[in-house]
C-alpha cells in the first residue's frame, strides 16, 4: 500500500523540528551560515533534504502575516528522476518513497535536470559526490513508522498514512474550511505526489513551483522511448537484408571474376 | 620458450588484456541493465529519540520544540545541540502556559515573552541567552566611555552556584568585587532603584487606593491622567508584562505604570548620576546583570529611551546591554577571576544603597511585602508592626498566595501573588470575570511574577538539575529572606537615605512630573499579534 503525507501550511509555527529530526535520522551536516534550514533564505542544499521556509504574506483583511512551508522531495507516484537515470540509481518504491541508491550512481545528473520541482541536490564540496535528495525515511517506513520529520512535528502539522485516504482527509479538510484555497498541491502536480499540502494561502505564494504540469513527466519520454525496442528490431532487420544483399552480391562478382582466371590458364 | 610448453600458467598480454575488458564490459553491462547488487539506500544512518520510534501516528506525548524567532533579543538557539527532547515545549506550555494557548496559523509574530525558562530546561543548552559578552568587555576596554553595572536582587544568591559554591550561597560583596576588578567604573545596586519603586509603585496604589474609597475617578496630580483600575498590577517582571500585553490586554489598565527596578536604574544613570558626577551621557555605557532573558528585551523596548529623550537623543537607551548571571559568571571565568577568594567589597555611593525590602524583591512575595510595608507608611504615616515584617502568607512557592490585612483608616487591604505564569492565569482568568459580571475588585494589590519561584528561579540563573528543583528556588528565596532579615541595616525602602536623597535633589516627590518621565513607563496591547485561545 502506498503511503502519503499532508501537510497543512497553516498548522505550522516554523520551530523546525522537522528539520532537525532530519538531520538527526540522516546523519546531515548542519551549515547555518550558507546552507540555513529555516527562515526566509532557506533552500533545500545536500546537507539540507527538507527545509522551512518563511513567507511573508496577506491574509483574509490584508494584513502581513507569517506563513511556514516545509519543503522536501515530493515523491511523485511517476518520478521523473528515476525515470531518467541510467542505470536506476533512483527507484519509486512500492510503499511510496522515490529511494536513492548511491552505489549504483554514476554521477551523471540527468535526475537534477529531468526533476520538475529541482529537487535532487549535488554533494559539489566532496572529493567523491553523490545526489542527495529525501528518502522519505524508506527505512522508517519499511517498519511502519512515519518518516521522522513528521513524528516530531508538535502541532501534528503532517499526517501521514495510505494515499487514497490522505487525499480524502485533505478533500474534507478543503471543503470543511472556508479559510483554504481549493486547491490540493501534489494531488495532480506532476501526475501526482507522496507528499500533498493544503493552505490558506496560493501556493506559488509560499514559494511552490506553480508551473508544474499535471501530466506526468515519463509519459513524455515515453512516447518515444515505448518504440524503441521495435525501432531496434526493424533497423537490425534493415541493416541485416542490407548486409545480405551486399553480402551475396560480392560472392557472385568474386565467383565470376575466377571463372574468368579460370579460363585463361 | 616457457610458454612453449603451455602449462606454467604464466598469463600472455593478450589473454590478460582480453580478460580485464571481458570482465569490464560485463560489470558495465550489469550495471546498465540493473542486475547488479542496489547495494544500501542514501540517508537513515542516524537516530531519532526514543519516543519518535513508534508505528504509525500513535500520539507521542513530549515532542517537537518551541519556535524561536531568530530575531529573539532575549535567547537564541543552536540547531547542532537539539535533540527534539521537548523539555522546552514542557516548559513553555505546562509552567508558562505560551505555547499552545494561542491558535494555529499564527499572525505576525513568533509569541514568546522572552521568559527564559526554556534555556533551564533544556538538557543541552541548545537554547541559551543571546550572548552579549563580547559588546560589554570592547565596551570596558574602550578608556573613552564610562561603564556603569547594576545587579538584581536574586544575582547575589545564584551566581556563587557556577564557582561550586551550594544553591542559596550569598555572594553580594564577592560579585561588587568582581564587577569592580572587570573594570566598571561604577558598581550600582539594582536594591537601590527596587526601593524607589516601592516609592513610586507604592504611591500610585495608595492614589489608586484612595480613589476608590472616595468612590471618584481621580485626575492625577500635575495634571496627567492617573490611572483608577484595581487591582493594581506590579510591573517589575518583563516576562509578565509582555505576557498579559499579549493575552489579557484588556486588563492593561491595572498594570502599574512603573518602569521595572532595571530600567529606573538605567534611566537615572544617564541623568541624575551623570548630572552628579559631570559625565556626558553619550559617553556612558550603562550595563544590568539580571536573572532574567526577559530584560534583554525589556532594555531594548522603543519607549526605554527616557534618559535619551531627557538628553536630546532618543536613540540612546537607558540599559544598553542586559547580562544574565550566567553571562556575569562567563565573564568572571573568562577575565579568570578567582570568584570565592575575593575580598568583599560595597556597592559605590549615589546608587548603591539598598535595603532589606529591596532584596527580597527577587523572591515571589517579595515585591508586595516590600510594598505593604512602605504602603502601610504611606497610607497611615507610621511604620509597620511587627507582623508585617515577616509577612509569611506571602511567603514560600505556593503558586498562588493570597493575604488580607488591616490598614488603620483604609480597612483590609487583599492582595494575591501569582508566580510562573499558568498561575498568573488562575488570577487573571478571575478577575476578567468579575469584571465582566460587574464585581467588587476581590484584591487591591497582586503580584506577578514571570518565573517559578520569582527572579531567584529566573530563566537567566545558573542552569541546575532538570527539571529545575524546588529544592534549589528554596534555598535561594531562604538566603534573600536572610539578607533582609539578619544583614541588611535597613527594612524599609522609604527609610533609604539614598532614596530619601534622590527625592530630595532631583525628582521632588514620589510620582512628581519628573518621576513619571524617568520612572514610569507606557504598555503595547499585543493582542493583534496572535489569536489567543478562548479556553485553553
Amino acid at each position: 500500500m502506498s503511503k502519503a503525507i499532508l501537510v497543512d501550511v497553516t498548522k505550522c509555527y516554523g520551530c523546525g523540528a522537522c528539520t532537525v529530526a532530519c538531520k538527526l535520522w540522516n546523519g546531515k551536516k548542519y551549515d547555518d551560515a550558507k546552507k540555513p534550514t529555516v527562515g526566509e533564505n532557506a533552500q533545500l542544499a545536500d546537507i539540507n533534504w527538507t527545509v522551512v521556509s518563511k513567507h511573508r504574506v496577506a491574509d483574509a483583511s490584508g494584513k502581513t502575516v507569517w506563513r511556514f512551508a516545509k519543503k522536501q522531495c515530493l515523491h511523485c507516484k511517476e518520478p521523473a528522476c528515476a525515470s531518467s537515470c541510467l542505470v536506476g540509481a533512483l527507484r519509486k518504491t512500492e510503499g511510496g518513497p522515490v529511494v536513492y541508491y548511491p552505489d549504483l550512481c554514476v554521477g551523471c545528473r540527468y535526475c537534477m535536470i529531468a526533476c520538475p520541482f529541482g529537487i535532487p541536490k549535488y554533494e559539489w564540496d566532496k572529493s567523491f559526490p553523490e545526489v542527495s535528495k529525501c528518502q522519505m525515511c524508506s527505512g522508517r517506513l519499511a517498519k511502519n513508522e512515519a518518516p521522522a520529520c513528521v513524528s516530531v512535528c508538535p502541532n501534528s502539522a503532517m499526517k501521514f498514512g495510505d494515499s487514497e485516504q490522505i487525499l480524502k482527509d485533505a478533500r474534507a479538510a478543503i471543503a470543511s474550511d472556508k479559510r483554504y484555497v481549493k486547491h490540493i498541491y501534489g494531488e495532480k502536480e506532476a501526475g501526482g505526489t507522496a507528499w500533498m499540502y493544503i493552505s490558506d494561502q496560493p501556493f506559488d505564494k509560499l514559494g511552490f513551483k506553480a508551473t508544474v504540469k499535471n501530466r506526468p513527466l515519463p509519459e513524455y519520454t515515453w512516447k518515444i522511448i515505448n518504440k524503441i525496442p521495435a525501432a531496434l528490431v526493424v533497423w537490425s532487420g534493415i541493416l541485416t537484408g542490407v548486409y545480405m544483399i551486399t553480402k551475396r552480391r560480392d560472392a557472385v562478382k568474386s565467383s565470376k571474376n575466377s571463372e574468368g582466371k579460370g579460363g585463361k590458364p | 620458450m616457457e610458454k612453449s610448453n603451455g602449462k606454467t600458467g604464466v598469463v600472455s598480454r593478450r589473454t590478460f588484456l582480453k580478460g580485464v575488458t571481458g570482465a569490464g564490459l560485463t560489470g558495465a553491462a550489469a550495471a546498465l541493465t540493473g542486475c547488479k547488487s542496489t547495494g544500501k539506500p542514501a540517508g537513515g544512518t542516524g537516530w531519532t529519540p526514543q519516543q519518535y520510534n513508534v508505528p504509525e501516528n500513535w500520539p507521542v506525548q513530549v515532542r517537537g520544540r518551541v519556535p524561536i524567532d531568530p530575531e529573539n533579543p532575549s535567547i537564541v538557539r543552536d540547531d547542532k545541540k537539539c535533540i527534539l527532547c521537548g523539555q522546552c515545549i514542557e516548559a513553555c506550555s505546562k509552567v508558562q502556559s505560551v505555547q499552545g494557548y494561542y491558535e494555529l496559523p499564527i499572525k505576525d509574530d513568533i509569541t514568546c515573552v522572552n521568559c527564559g525558562q526554556c534555556t533551564l530546561w533544556c538538557p543541552t543548552a541548545a537554547i541559551s541567552e543571546r550572548d552579549d559578552v563580547d559588546r560589554v568587555i570592547a565596551a570596558l576596554n574602550d578608556k573613552n566611555l564610562h561603564v556603569v553595572v547594576q545587579t538584581a536582587p536574586a544575582t547575589r544568591v545564584a551566581v556563587g552556584e557556577e564557582f561550586g559554591l551550594p544553591p542559596g550561597s550569598i555572594i553580594e560583596g564577592k560579585m561588587v568585587a568582581a564587577l569592580k576588578k572587570m573594570g566598571f567604573d561604577g558598581v550600582f545596586d539594582t536594591n537601590f532603584t527596587a526601593d524607589l519603586t516601592i516609592m513610586e509603585e507604592g504611591t500610585e496604589l495608595v492614589a489608586r487606593v484612595k480613589n476608590a474609597l472616595s468612590g471618584g475617578h481621580g485626575r492625577g496630580e500635575e495634571g496627567h491622567h492617573a490611572p483608577t483600575a484595581l487591582p493594581q498590577f506590579t510591573s517589575c517582571s518583563p516576562g509578565w508584562v509582555k505576557f498579559c500585553e499579549y493575552f489579557y490586554p484588556d486588563l492593561l489598565e491595572h498594570m502599574s505604570t512603573c518602569k521595572s527596578p532595571q530600567q529606573m536604574l538605567g534611566a537615572l544613570a544617564k541623568t541624575y548620576y551623570a548630572k552628579k558626577k559631570g559625565i556626558d551621557p553619550a559617553k556612558m555605557v550603562s550595563v544590568s546583570i539580571m536573572p532574567c532573558t526577559a530584560k534583554k528585551f525589556e532594555a531594548a523596548r522603543p519607549e526605554m529611551n527616557s534618559a535619551g529623550v531627557k538628553n536630546g537623543n532618543p536613540k540612546m537607551m537607558d540599559v544598553d546591554y542586559a547580562l544574565t548571571t550566567r553571562e556575569l559568571a562567563r565573564m568572571i571565568k573568562l577575565f579568570r577571576i578567582d570568584f570565592t577568594a575575593l575580598k568583599d567589597r560595597q556597592y559605590d555611593n549615589i546608587m548603591g544603597e539598598g535595603t532589606g525590602a529591596a532584596v527580597i524583591f527577587g523572591n515571589t512575595g517579595g515585591v508586595m511585602e516590600a510594598a505593604i510595608r512602605s504602603g502601610y507608611f504611606l497610607l497611615t504615616g507610621q511604620n509597620p508592626p511587627e507582623l508585617l515584617y515577616n509577612l509569611e502568607p506571602v511567603r514560600g512557592l505556593q503558586g498562588v498566595k493570597k493575604a488580607a490585612l488591616n490598614v488603620p483608616g483604609v480597612g483590609e487591604l487583599r492582595v494575591a501573588i501569582a508566580h510562573g505564569l499558568g498561575n498568573a492565569r488562575v488570577l487573571l482568568d478571575q478577575l476578567r470575570e468579575d469584571k465582566k459580571n460587574h464585581r467588587e475588585p476581590r484584591f487591591h494589590f497582586i503580584e506577578f511574577m514571570s518565573c517559578p519561584g520569582g527572579c531567584i528561579g529566573g530563566g537567566g540563573q545558573p542552569r541546575t538539575a532538570l527539571p529545575p528543583s524546588n529544592a534549589v528556588r528554596q534555598a535561594r528565596l531562604d538566603s534573600l529572606y536572610t539578607m533582609d532579615a539578619k544583614m541588611y541595616k535597613k527594612r524599609l525602602s522609604h527609610e533609604n537615605k539614598e532614596v530619601q536623597q534622590i527625592y530630595a535633589e532631583f525628582l521632588g516627590k514620589p510620582n512628581s512630573k519628573l518621576a513619571h518621565e524617568l520612572l514610569h513607563t507606557t504598555y503595547t496591547d499585543r493582542g493583534s499579534h496572535l489569536t489567543a485561545k478562548k479556553k485553553a
